[in-house]
């Protein structure tokens, strides 16, 4: 391959282009100069930033960076950092004290009673879920290269994360082959992580009272998982693709700070609590459907996916994306999803005393009976005079849950054990292509 | 759960066949836009993984061995 | 012009888009029947059976005539027209028949344009001798429809008649035109370069197409018309850029004609060009 910027002429060049000028002197206008860029642009850069806030609960800043690079044979190499920041609070997973009191013991760490939604007073409300206030910052390191070899592209992903209590080290290997005049493209992939635990203040014994620790070391969760897929160009406008994978999750897979409480069979008022405990294993499946279809101008992306693990966890998520194109490479692009999820088996809102302890327990709401829905709508332009990409992004995340359990006692079953959080968030990005 | 997978293989199934139709290369202009992807904006699918990921209980759909956090 | 011709225009109104593609087609369909080879009733059949008397040209064919006169004359007689003939005896359908050399010497005896007579718009050539317009022609007509375009269409386009194409100027947003060069292992299923073209006209020569095996070596369609052979050691695809089609049309297949100096021919005229 070979190119060079027009650097100089020769006697021969000027005779020709002479020569064609007379010739396209009828037809052509003045003939200006020929400009094309030899190299497309071999650099990419993307940036994004999240602002997210649960009412009451946790809010999230999360700034990333990422940068790509292609080279002329085709391989690309990327990088990018991400730094999370965590602050706020998250349900403990015990039930509401169902007695008023004076105010919040604080403390880091410690579960207190927040003063939350309406309520007159200055003091907790007896039916609100407790929560702990935490914060924490991490950071998480990416890279991937790929290379298209004919109708083969592997790709290779690399990660590395890092927070106050938890470690995490993964690595993906993916190979697509297209086939049948490039209109299907079949996948295999297989990644793992090694990730390790280390809570702050240790590592709790299992359905136990929080305060007696077991050890201060490292608790390894190891990943290992694969995915298939194969994805279909219809027609034109039209193209579709079925993901599945499944994983296999070993080692401490306990929620390391969330505790179960104990309420009391009469009264249901809360008379102790203990710590989770959860399978050292699980196996997880899903069952991914997409299709993106081109109007005249407008793309419709759909997708479902079908979720279920050896918890008892069951899932369904519906997600619609609608871009909208606007005048101008503007664009509004709506977005609605929509889950639903069965609990896992062994989760309870909370255990009645008395009762025999169960092999596995927690009261981890991400475990329960929870729907979310979300809507939301991006808006994607270019500022006039700038290079880039822009694209904003706000959604409205509501999530609920079936919060009336028939085994509750007392007072309990007074309370909504599964309140709808409110959670708005906002993503700023851009890209530009260099 | 079997039910699902023939579901899945049903749709695979049908997928190819609709293949059948060759899509010529002068009219794949449409497909080669940035925008015919299944994912069209990365950067915002693995923010909203993220989140997801840290407010249920599922996982996976798109990537295996990602990024692992304590959030789940 | 026997291979697929497109128009692409840049803009949100159908009709503006159909009268660019009617233009196109309109100057396509004239210049292939007037200059096409293969035609009985065209200004090249006239020339072609004169058995030796003089033919007066019209202005358009006069201007093609001179075009392949100065081509001659800067190529130092690599750039032939009238060695059309040389293709009676040479079939390019990727076989291994070579012709026997006594057909090629025969063939010889009427290539040659200095034995044409050109002065004054009239044309004469001894009897067997006939001229092909088809290296330049389809460079031409594909400048000529951007030129007609261009007085009827103001928003961006490009014209792509099998390959060799120009455009007019920037898409909208200052965006370019992404052009792919054909891979010539695998011609007409991938494009193993992209360039981002603004403004200019691109043509390619190469043997990706078009050729005959003779031991063991690709040899292209491109006949040099010293020997009668096709060009030895040319680059497989060489593509050149400049400002009109016809002169990267003419760059690229006179680079060809060098065989294995194409690049050296090329970096000397300060051209932008891609030799795969």
């Amino acid at each position: 391959m070979q190119l060079n910027p027009p650097t100089r002429s020769s006697s021969l060049r000027s005779k020709l282009s002479t020569a064609v000028c007379i010739l396209l002197a009828s037809a052509a206008p003045a003939v200006t100069p020929a400009v094309a860029r030899a190299d497309p642009p071999a650099t990419q850069l993307d940036a994004s930033l999240l602002i997210y806030g649960e009412h009451t609960r946790a809010k999230v800043v999360e700034p990333t960076v990422r940068v790509s690079r292609l080279f002329a044979d085709g391989q690309t190499v990327s990088a990018q950092i991400g730094i999370d920041v965590i602050t706020g609070a998250t349900p403990s997973g015990g039930l509401p004290s169902g007695v008023s009191t004076t105010g919040p013991p604080g403390g880091d760490g410690v579960v207190s009673v927040t003063a939350a939604s309406g309520g007159g007073g200055t003091g907790p409300s007896p039916a609100d879920l407790p929560v702990t206030r935490f914060n924490d910052t991490r950071v998480a390191l990416d890279a991937d290269w790929q290379k298209p070899l004919g109708v083969l592209t592997p790709v290779v992903s690399g990660h590395f994360s890092r927070e106050r209590d938890y470690q995490s080290i993964g690595g993906s290997g993916k190979l697509s082959l297209e086939m049948l005049h490039k209109l299907t493209t079949v996948t295999g992939g297989a990644g793992f992580n090694d990730d390790n635990v280390f809570p702050s203040g240790g590592t709790r014994a299992p359905l136990s009272d929080s305060t007696i620790i077991v050890g201060h070391d490292w608790n390894p969760k190891h990943v290992r998982g694969g995915l298939v897929g194969v994805s279909q160009i219809l027609s034109r406008r039209w193209m579709i693709a079925v993901n599945g994978s499944r994983s296999l999750e070993t080692g401490y897979l306990t929620e390391p700070y969330k505790v179960v409480s104990q309420m009391d069979p009469g009264s249901g008022l809360v008379v102790g609590q203990i710590t989770e405990r959860r399978p050292a294993r699980r196996e997880r499946s899903d069952i991914l459907t997409s299709s993106v279809y081109h109007f005249l101008r407008d793309v419709l992306y759909l997708s479902h996916r079908y979720y279920w693990d050896d918890w008892g966890v069951r899932s369904n998520t519906f997600d619609l994306k609608y871009r909208h194109e606007l005048q101008d490479s503007v664009y509004v692009q709506p977005h609605l999803r929509y889950y639903a999820q069965s609990p896992a088996d062994f989760f309870r809102f909370g255990l009645v005393q008395g009762d025999p302890l169960p092999a596995f327990v927690s009261s981890d709401e991400r475990l329960g009976p929870l729907r979310t829905a979300t809507v939301g709508a991006m808006l994607g332009f270019t500022l006039p005079g700038t290079p880039g990409e822009w694209s904003v992004r706000a959604e409205y995340i509501r999530q609920f849950g079936k919060g009336h359990p028939d085994y509750v006692t007392g007072v309990q079953r007074d309370f909504n054990l599964f309140p709808p959080v409110n959670i708005g968030s906002l993503v700023v990005a851009y890209s530009l292509a260099f | 759960m079997r039910r699902m997978r023939r579901v899945a293989l049903t749709l695979l199934l049908v997928g190819m066949t609709g293949g059948c139709a060759t899509v010529q290369p002068w009219d794949r202009d449409l497909l080669a836009e940035k925008k015919m992807r299944f994912v069209p904006h990365p950067a915002v699918q693995a923010i909203d993984e993220h989140i997801y990921f840290s407010k249920e209980g599922s996982t996976g759909g798109q990537e295996v061995g990602g990024g692992g956090c304590g959030c789940n | 012009m026997a291979s697929p011709c497109e128009v692409l225009v840049d803009c949100d109104n159908r009709d503006v888009a159909e009268c660019a593609l009617r233009i196109a087609r309109d100057e396509a369909f004239r210049i292939e029947a007037k200059f096409s080879r293969y035609r009985r009733d065209n200004i090249v059949h006239a020339i072609n059976e004169a058995r030796g008397e003089p033919v007066p040209v019209d202005e358009e064919t006069a201007g093609l005539l001179d075009y392949a006169a100065t081509c001659h004359e800067i190529s130092g007689g690599l750039f032939d027209i009238t060695s059309g003939v040389l293709r009676r005896v040479w079939t390019f359908d990727g076989g291994d028949r070579v012709p026997p050399e006594g057909a090629v010497r025969e063939a010889l005896r009427h290539v040659g344009w200095h034995r044409v007579r050109w002065a004054d718009r009239v044309i004469g050539m001894p009897e067997g001798m006939e001229i092909d317009l088809g290296a330049i022609g389809k460079e031409y007509a594909v400048d000529r429809a951007a030129g007609l375009i261009a007085a009827e269409v103001h928003e961006p386009f490009l014209v792509n008649f099998g390959g060799d194409l120009v455009a007019s100027g920037s898409r909208r947003r200052q965006r370019p035109w992404g052009v792919g060069i054909d891979d010539p292992r695998r011609p007409g299923e991938a494009a193993l370069y992209r360039i981002e073209l603004h403004r200019g006209g691109l043509a390619t020569s190469g043997d990706a197409r078009r050729f005959v095996l003779h031991r063991g070596k690709r040899l292209g369609h491109i006949l040099d018309p010293r020997t009668g052979w096709p060009v030895q050691d040319a680059p497989r695809s060489i593509t050149v850029l400049t400002a009109t089609c016809l002169e990267s049309g003419t760059l690229s297949t006179l680079a060809y004609l060098k065989g294995a100096g194409a690049r050296e021919f090329l970096v000397e005229q300060g051209a932008q060009f891609w030799i795969l």
